[in-house]
């Protein structure tokens, strides 16, 4: 059907592309280091990636390049984009077998997935190096307690801190700390807020986000508080004694005591309008507050409860489904999808702490002397899933297969606290359900 | 009615009758049957096995028998049953008063948009609108009018009317507050509904009825209460009987609003069903047999309330 005129116009444009593509095919592949296990060089045939639907438009133009990218860097795999909406319950009701070879998820969600037999271990399937150029966080993130193997890799991370209006903190006279290490103590947090709220029109200068909504937030936002204070939500495989220890308990009784001082931000303003000198939140919001206050923009740790401050970590990752026919392919892309190219591509576009040391180091904005240095540093210092120590700095939220139930009855105890309940009342009440559902559940022991 | 009209002693045509007749009669019902039984009966006794077995979604463990335990849990157990039988008080308080209430400013509206007036639809229309809304929007666009700080549209409303004497309430976060709250936004969005159904009940009432009362010299007040009352009778059971039925599915505005907090204040049994199944908001719970035991028990519950509430107020089935 097609003219011969426009059969012309057709092979100028397939000319065009394949130009392209050798070309791009030349740029990455000498970012790209050459697969290293013998059954990945054999390698072929068709994969499907699942991409979280609820990315931005930036981030799903950074994923289409990077399988662009990779389908035109060699010829014997060819891989096509999913965009998943609502990907957690996708996946949670999906058999392994009918996922996407390769599947973006939430790190949060890795224990549980893994767990319900969604993924398989990846050591042995991707190379070595590829495995430790990722970040202390997200190794620790990725790694599911039940036998101690790798089964996610990350392009990138997330972090928390305060950000401080250095304008509003010096006309209070407020020195703040810049390093995990000098982190202020809750008394001197304390002492900040009572500072700037004298000099405040309505004695509201803290906002901690209040306008994300309750649910899922506050087990983000305010778990390291759990490990600042010196305790886990769950020790010894038991919440009651952990989570409502007396230290955890006095940490959020202090927590629920700086309500007086927040912003409720229903306008998602407060800091940016400078209503408030201090905002409790992670990295993504720099791009905005930057534009906003300019050089008036300092990055300060979160306040240390006792136990070193801690910052919390954790986004989503990549893994290669369990029932996946081709793990030999997918190992082969997800490699691809963890260069140097593609994790930059991925960063640029959502400006967040690079899931690769290697990436970390030359990022403008995580590198050492980078304006968000403060959050590359706590993510290197990864507490892990164990007791927390004075020197690490990055939590991870629990590395359970029980972690939905924790991250439901925590954030439950966490909600009812911020708004009047009884810290202690609240934190025993959510223990005691953490501790009956893990009893329901054999203790989400692997079978 | 065939068998009757047949019984001349002569069998065979009988059974030929009543044949012609049931099988029409069950071709009808049956599209309605087979959806019945496939959207509420084979549910029903799902969640009645469900709510027996421990079964949680995301989860490689086998289903295991473990008898009324959820229920046990729910009901009894004086560790975990606080937050289900506070969310029946809840579901209580907000029947109690929104059914009555509800009801009662419906019919007001009603009657005050049952005038003829020029542009009266635009009338309708403009208090019929909330109920067009999905409730997810309306909750939403409520979070903004409800937010504690001073710029919240109703907090800076009180300041202004009040010369800042009354200082901003946390309606949604103080527990004295969150449940009126969640009534007064639940009141405006549903009440138009009850007004267009009454509103078409005040139009079936035969104007020769007023005309008759007038002549017999009746004043507005015993108008109402003779003629426009009693001619509304089985409308009110009905918008009642439906508003109490509402008022127990009370969820999407908890949901969004409150997640049935601060500290239970607005939580309902609805919302813990579908929390302890699904989670709220991005926190997955997934334990299936404590949802299907809340949804048993309070389906007993329901049908209950309904049971009494129809011998109580009894239809008159008109015979004309």
């Amino acid at each position: 059907m097609l003219g011969l005129k426009s059969f012309g116009r057709l092979a100028l444009v397939a000319t065009a592309a394949t130009a392209a593509m050798t070309l791009a095919a030349c740029g990455g592949g000498s970012a790209d280091e050459t697969p290293t296990t013998v059954d990945k060089a054999a390698a072929s045939g068709d994969i499907v990636v699942w991409v979280h639907g609820g990315a931005t438009d930036a981030e799903k133009a950074a994923a289409n390049t990077i399988v662009d990218g990779f389908n035109t860097s060699q010829s014997k795999i060819k891989a096509s984009v999913k965009f998943i909406p609502d990907q957690q319950k996708v996946i949670t009701a999906t058999p392994a077998e009918q996922l996407g070879d390769v599947v973006e998820a939430d790190g949060e969600a890795m224990s549980a997935n893994v767990y319900a037999g969604k993924f398989q271990a990846l050591d042995g399937l991707i190379s070595q190096d590829v495995l430790d150029n990722q970040t202390s966080s997200t190794t620790a993130q990725n790694t599911y307690a039940g036998d101690g193997k790798r089964y996610m890799l990350s392009m990138f991370d997330s972090g928390l801190a305060l950000y401080g209006n250095k304008k509003l903190l010096d006309a209070a006279g407020v020195k703040y700390p810049t390093t995990w290490d000098t982190a202020w103590t809750v008394e001197q947090f304390d002492a900040a807020l009572k500072a700037l709220a004298t000099k405040d029109k309505d004695g509201k200068v803290l906002d901690v986000k209040e306008n994300y909504g309750l649910s899922g937030y506050s087990t983000y936002a305010f778990l390291p508080i759990i490990s600042s204070a010196g305790h886990l939500v769950m020790e010894d495989g038991k919440a009651d004694g952990a989570l409502n220890s007396e230290p955890v308990v006095a940490a959020f009784t202090k927590v629920a005591g700086w309500k007086q001082y927040t912003d409720a931000n229903a306008d998602d303003k407060a800091f940016t309008a400078g209503r408030v000198g201090l905002s409790w939140v992670g990295h993504w919001v720099y791009n905005d507050y930057k534009k906003a206050l300019g050089d008036d923009l300092v990055v300060i740790p979160l306040p240390n409860f006792g136990t070193g401050a801690k910052t919390g970590q954790g986004s989503l990752a990549w893994g290669i489904s369990k029932g996946s026919k081709n793990a030999a392919a997918a190992a082969v892309f997800l490699e691809y999808a963890m260069s140097d190219a593609s994790v930059k591509a991925m960063t640029d576009a959502n400006s967040a702490p690079p899931g690769t040391k290697s990436v970390t180091a030359t990022s403008p904005l995580y590198k050492a002397d980078g304006p968000l240095a403060l959050y590359a540093d706590g993510l290197s210092r990864s507490c892990g899933n164990e007791m927390p120590t004075t020197t690490c700095v990055a939590v991870p939220r629990t590395i359970s297969a029980g972690w939905p139930t924790i991250n439901a009855k925590a954030g439950d105890a966490m909600n009812s606290i911020w708004t009047g309940g009884d810290p202690k009342e609240a934190l025993d009440k959510a223990a005691q359900a953490i501790d009956q559902d893990f009893t329901d559940n054999d203790g989400y022991a692997v079978k | 009615m065939a068998t009757n009209t047949v019984s001349t002693g002569d069998f065979e045509p009988v059974v030929i009758a009543a044949k012609r007749d049931t099988r029409p009669a069950l071709m009808m019902v049956g599209p309605a049957i087979i959806l019945l039984i496939i959207f509420v009966l084979i549910p029903f006794i799902m969640a009645g096995w469900l709510s027996l077995h421990r079964v949680n979604l995301n989860s490689p463990l086998p289903s295991k028998w473990i008898g009324f335990e959820q229920y046990r849990r729910i009901l009894f157990d004086s560790a975990t049953r606080g937050d289900f039988l506070r969310g029946l008080l809840n579901n209580f308080v907000f029947a109690l008063i929104v059914v009555p209430l509800q009801t009662g400013l419906a019919l007001g509206l009603a009657m005050l948009l049952n005038r003829p007036l020029r542009g009266m639809a635009i009338f309708r229309t403009f208090f019929f609108m909330p109920v067009v809304f999905p409730m997810a929007l309306v909750a939403v666009i409520w979070k903004l009018i409800y937010s504690r700080d001073s710029i919240g549209l109703l907090n800076s409303f009180i300041d202004t009317v009040t010369f800042g004497q009354v200082g901003p309430i946390d309606w949604l976060g103080d527990p004295k507050y969150a449940m009126a709250s969640i009534i007064l936004l639940s009141i405006w969005q549903g009440v138009g509904f009850q007004m267009i159904i009454i509103l078409a009940g005040l139009q079936g009432i035969s104007p020769s009825l007023y005309e008759a009362a007038s002549i017999d010299k009746a004043g507005r007040w015993e108008q109402f209460r003779n003629v426009t009352l009693p001619g509304l009778r089985n409308t009110l059971i009905f918008v009642s009987m439906v508003t109490t039925i509402f008022a127990f599915r009370l969820f999407d505005q908890v949901y969004i609003l409150t997640e049935g907090g601060p500290n239970n204040a607005t939580t309902t049994v609805m919302y813990q069903a579908v929390s302890s199944a699904f989670g709220s908001g991005t926190r997955a719970s997934g334990n299936v047999g404590k949802a299907a035991a809340i949804t048993v028990v309070f389906f007993v519950i329901v049908v209950l309330i309904t049971i009494i509430q129809r011998r109580v107020l009894r239809e008159e089935r008109e015979i004309s």
